[in-house]
């Protein structure tokens, strides 16, 4: 029976990032995938005439030639070909007005409402048209962007190492490091004097990594931030397919095997550490080390006999909490964007601007939070001529689902579906219903379907005060369960989106490649 | 002056890690759980596999019978997935040792799931493998594999108009008698107008079914339209001939927009779809039901000349390679199961892409109305097997069946 160097357990973007880096450094490797397709969230998928981008919004590790971002970079270490579309813009933020909200205004779309913020990229720009948005913001977002630009080279420094060598060299390069990881972006915001209602608008992409303002902390967020403002973001030309297949190529032309449609259902065991994995319950493949892209809740749960699951897992999986979970809303239009009276890619619609308020609002089944992005605006011809593309996003628990039958799910999604729309339409005053060609919804059920995570979250554990990325990082290797076994993937330390996974399977990767090499 | 982020205090850093792991340390240590409900509704809707025996036989007409299916516990299913009226089940059955699927619409009401029963009907196909098998085969107590519920023909309010004038010919009725039966039982809302083509009364399947539906609710109107020269005489209210555009016009809205659903035969979409250019209908209100696989594809307009009449196909399942010959005519699922290779299959009309592999090296040709494969699959060589026709010998990586 033949013994691979590694297995890796999931075709995520965490597991076929580090099945290409294992395969590329010449380890025999298999990656094993439930699925009939690689990505996990990077895919897509047909209706009709249209191919929808499934979760991607954007990138922000796309840069420009001089400065390539994160993504990037790692997809021409590869040697992965994905031709990238270059978005110019960041965010609009519509803040409708309610009854008696006494700063209303009248928007270029005949919309009162008391927040409309369309960012442009590039630190200067941005801070300037928050100033004007709301004055006396410039000088505290001069520099929050300050310390994210020195930020971003400790954050390197970081990316290796271990508790003690890793805070050194990163503090080496900024000394206001700690005060920045240990404190939340409100408190951080706060301290540089940025006015509140500025820092709603700077801090509309919470939403991506799931975490509010006084909850996330203001380091990670301005490494967050940083990626997208500074020279703007990409998306594949060909939907994040293009980007799956791109190192599911990789990893078949370095020799490494890929089944796909083929689930781990069981690790065994031997010696007290994994030595092999059941497949599809029936077929057993053997493995010197493991790289796992599912979620451990599952992992311990579904893969393992409890008496080999050490302690300290079950622990960590206990006392951290499953982040929350999307409603995504798919719309083939058959008119463009023009006809619609679309002018933006990326309009971020909320019923209210602090961040902490919206997020407890996320246990409603919807909670009035619309992302609406029409991909037309970046790539004009993904859809047919005369034709368009609308993908709605809302952050939801997956707890929501408590109480629905699966009887009822499907008018539970169209009511969703529905609430989603017509918030869009009226915070844009346009009309979207009479034009859907082809529609198709997801709640935290589909991703649960698709992505196999608890409650369906695509986001892992919350990014918390007391579990946030740079603990995570610092600890990470006292917190894998063997020294054969490490996890990547939005469970792991930088959390959820693709650079992020990408970078957890490459550590993994890194961290097996290394352990392979001193024989261990 | 000190800049402002001076005033955080850099020793709150300091305890991080140590409280980290007391957090850790002080939560229970058992197994993961508490209630997931997204997960419930994932697995009760799309199991991998459902096992069921066939409970009863209705004979609906000389060719053609309804096979009631209820689950198979000892085989591990104790419920049927609910599903949406309008869904497909792909059976699985093994005929002369080889492994054969096919897709037929659920013809029972999305209710009768719930009280653990499924309905499948299927009518006799001339050299159809699949029909003549279970018609000859199942009977009560024979044990049936299927899929999860699958598909995508089904009514959607936010995009469908209030009324539906559904198409129907032959067994096409399936599909549409569950949805009818969904709006008589108040989980589906849409006006269906049913035209429903035969060739005389002797060949229409459900007629009292259809007939005590439009009974139960107003919102079921059913009209059949006999192509048999004089049989519309023989069934008041019925029309005579075809599907035709006329026909839709005398029976839909006349200022309200309508919807169009068809489910029928090859034979039946040419024709109608030609009816249809008349009527000029936004292509949002037109939508077919897929009619299943796709034979000769030597018969398409852009078929390449010299293809050569068999080839050779190396396949890869997981770690078993295998060499295979079949006939360039048939498709490269089908060449595989004639070799006994099981292939991930539900439509087999290129639409679901359940079958996406990966083609190493070789040709194939895909007619180019069952072309739904993602555009990135082009670039990276991914066919959907079920409607991708050799044209040289190939080489491909082909995912296992389950």
């Amino acid at each position: 029976m033949k013994q691979y160097d590694v297995i890796v357990i999931g075709a995520g973007n965490g597991g076929l990032a580090a099945a290409a880096t294992c395969a590329r450094a010449g380890l025999s490797t298999l990656l094993l995938e439930r699925h009939n397709i690689p990505g996990g969230s990077a895919s897509s998928f047909v209706r009709g005439r249209f191919e929808f981008e499934p979760s991607l919004h954007e990138l922000s590790g796309i840069g420009t030639p001089e400065d390539p971002g994160m993504v990037e970079v790692f997809f021409n270490n590869l040697g992965a070909d994905v031709d990238w579309c270059k978005d110019r813009s960041t965010f609009r933020l519509v803040i409708p007005a309610k009854e008696g909200d006494k700063d209303a205004f009248l928007n270029e779309n005949g919309v009162w409402v008391t927040v409309d913020a369309r960012m442009p990229v590039g630190f200067e720009n941005f801070s300037r048209k928050l100033d004007e948005l709301v004055p006396g913001s410039y000088d505290s977002a001069m520099a929050a962007f300050g310390l994210a630009e020195k930020m971003y080279k400790a954050f390197d420094a970081l990316g290796e190492g271990d508790s003690l060598g890793g805070i050194l060299k990163a503090v080496k390069y900024m000394p206001d490091f700690m005060r920045m990881t240990s404190h939340t972006l409100k408190e951080g915001l706060d301290a540089l004097g940025m006015p509140k209602k500025a820092q709603d608008i700077f801090n509309t992409y919470w939403c991506y990594m799931g975490s509010p303002a006084s909850r996330f902390d203001f380091l990670y967020y301005m490494a967050m931030l940083h990626g997208y403002i500074k020279n703007g973001t990409g998306i594949p030309r060909l939907r994040s397919h293009a980007m799956s297949l791109a190192i599911d190529k990789v990893i078949r032309d370095h020799g490494g095997d890929i089944w796909y449609n083929s689930e781990v259902t069981k690790v065994l065991m031997k010696d007290g550490k994994p030595a092999g994995v059941v497949v599809n319950g029936t077929k057993e493949v053997y493995g010197k080390r493991f790289i796992c892209n599912s979620a451990p809740n599952f992992v311990w749960n579904d893969l393992f006999e409890k008496k080999d699951v050490p302690e300290k897992q079950l622990k960590m999986t206990n006392a951290r909490s499953i982040a929350a979970a999307l409603t995504t809303v798919y719309l083939g239009m058959n008119k463009t964007k023009e006809e619609l009276g679309i002018t933006d890619y990326s309009v971020f619609i909320a019923p209210v601007s602090d961040s902490d308020e919206q997020f407890a609002r996320c246990h409603d089944y919807f909670s009035g939070y619309c992302i609406i992005n029409c991909l037309n605006e970046i790539i004009p011809d993904c859809t047919p001529k005369g034709t368009s593309q609308l993908f709605l996003t809302s952050m939801t628990f997956g707890d929501v689902m408590r109480g629905v039958q699966p009887q009822d799910y499907k008018k539970f999604k169209t009511r969703v579906a529905k609430d989603m729309i017509e918030t869009c339409e009226k915070a844009l005053n346009i009309s979207i219903q009479p034009y859907i060609e082809e529609i198709e919804i997801a709640l935290p059920p589909t991703f649960s379907r698709y992505l196999n995570t608890p409650q369906g979250t695509p986001y892992g554990y919350m990014l918390d005060k007391w579990d946030s990325m740079i603990p995570r990082t610092l600890q990470f290797a006292q917190d894998q369960p063997f020294d054969n076994f490490i996890f990547c993937g939005a469970t792991q330390e930088r959390g959820d989106g693709y650079g992020c996974a990408y970078h957890s399977g490459e550590k993994a990767a890194k961290l097996t490649i290394q352990a392979m090499k001193e024989g261990n | 002056m000190a800049s402002p982020i001076k005033s955080l205090d850099f020793k709150r850093f300091l305890p991080m890690l140590k409280d980290r792991q007391a957090n850790f340390a002080a939560a229970r240590a058992d197994l993961p759980a508490g209630s997931d409900q997204a997960r419930v509704i994932a697995k009760a809707l799309h199991p991998k596999r459902q096992y069921l025996k066939v409970a009863a036989v209705t004979e609906r007409a000389a060719d053609c019978k309804s096979f009631t299916l209820v689950p198979d516990p000892e085989r591990g299913t104790e419920a049927l997935a609910y599903f949406g009226a309008g869904k497909y089940l792909t059976v699985f059955e093994t005929i002369g040792g080889l492994p054969v699927t096919r897709a037929y619409s659920i013809s029972s009401a999305p209710k009768d799931a719930l009280a653990g029963r499924y309905e499948l009907t299927v009518k006799r196909v001339d050299g159809g493998l699949m029909s003549q098998y279970i018609l000859n085969n199942w009977a009560v107590g024979t044990p049936v594999e299927v899929s999860a519920p699958s598909g995508n023909f089904e009514y959607q309010p936010l995009r469908d108009a209030e009324t539906v004038v559904c198409l129907a010919g032959g067994s096409g009725i399936t599909p549409f008698l569950s949805m009818a039966n969904a709006i008589a039982d108040g989980d589906e809302d849409f006006n269906m107008v049913l035209l429903y083509g035969s060739r005389s009364k002797e060949n229409i399947l459900f007629y009292d079914e259809l007939d005590a539906l439009t009974k139960r609710t107003d919102k079921v109107k059913v009209v059949h339209v006999l192509s048999d020269e004089g049989a519309a005489n023989d069934l008041p209210g019925a029309e005579a001939g075809f599907l035709t555009a006329a026909l839709i016009q005398k029976y839909a809205p006349a200022n309200a927009p309508y919807s169009v659903f068809l489910c029928g035969p090859q034979q039946m979409y040419a024709f109608v779809d030609k009816e249809l250019e008349q009527l000029n209908l936004p292509r949002k209100y037109v939508r077919h039901e897929m009619f299943g696989e796709f034979h000769d594809p030597a018969s398409q307009d852009d078929y390449p000349a010299d293809v050569p009449a068999t080839v050779k196909l190396t396949v890869t399942v997981q770690d078993e390679t295998t060499t295979v010959t079949g006939s360039s005519s048939d498709s490269v699922m089908q060449i595989l199961e004639k070799n006994g290779i099981a292939v991930p299959s539900r439509c087999r009309s290129g639409e679901c892409g359940f079958c996406h592999s990966h083609l190493l090296s070789g040709k194939v040709y895909v007619p180019k109305h069952l072309e739904y494969r993602r555009l990135a699959d082009a670039q990276f060589g991914c066919i959907h097997p079920c409607c991708s026709f050799p044209l040289t010998d190939l080489v491909l990586n082909v995912p296992p069946a389950k």
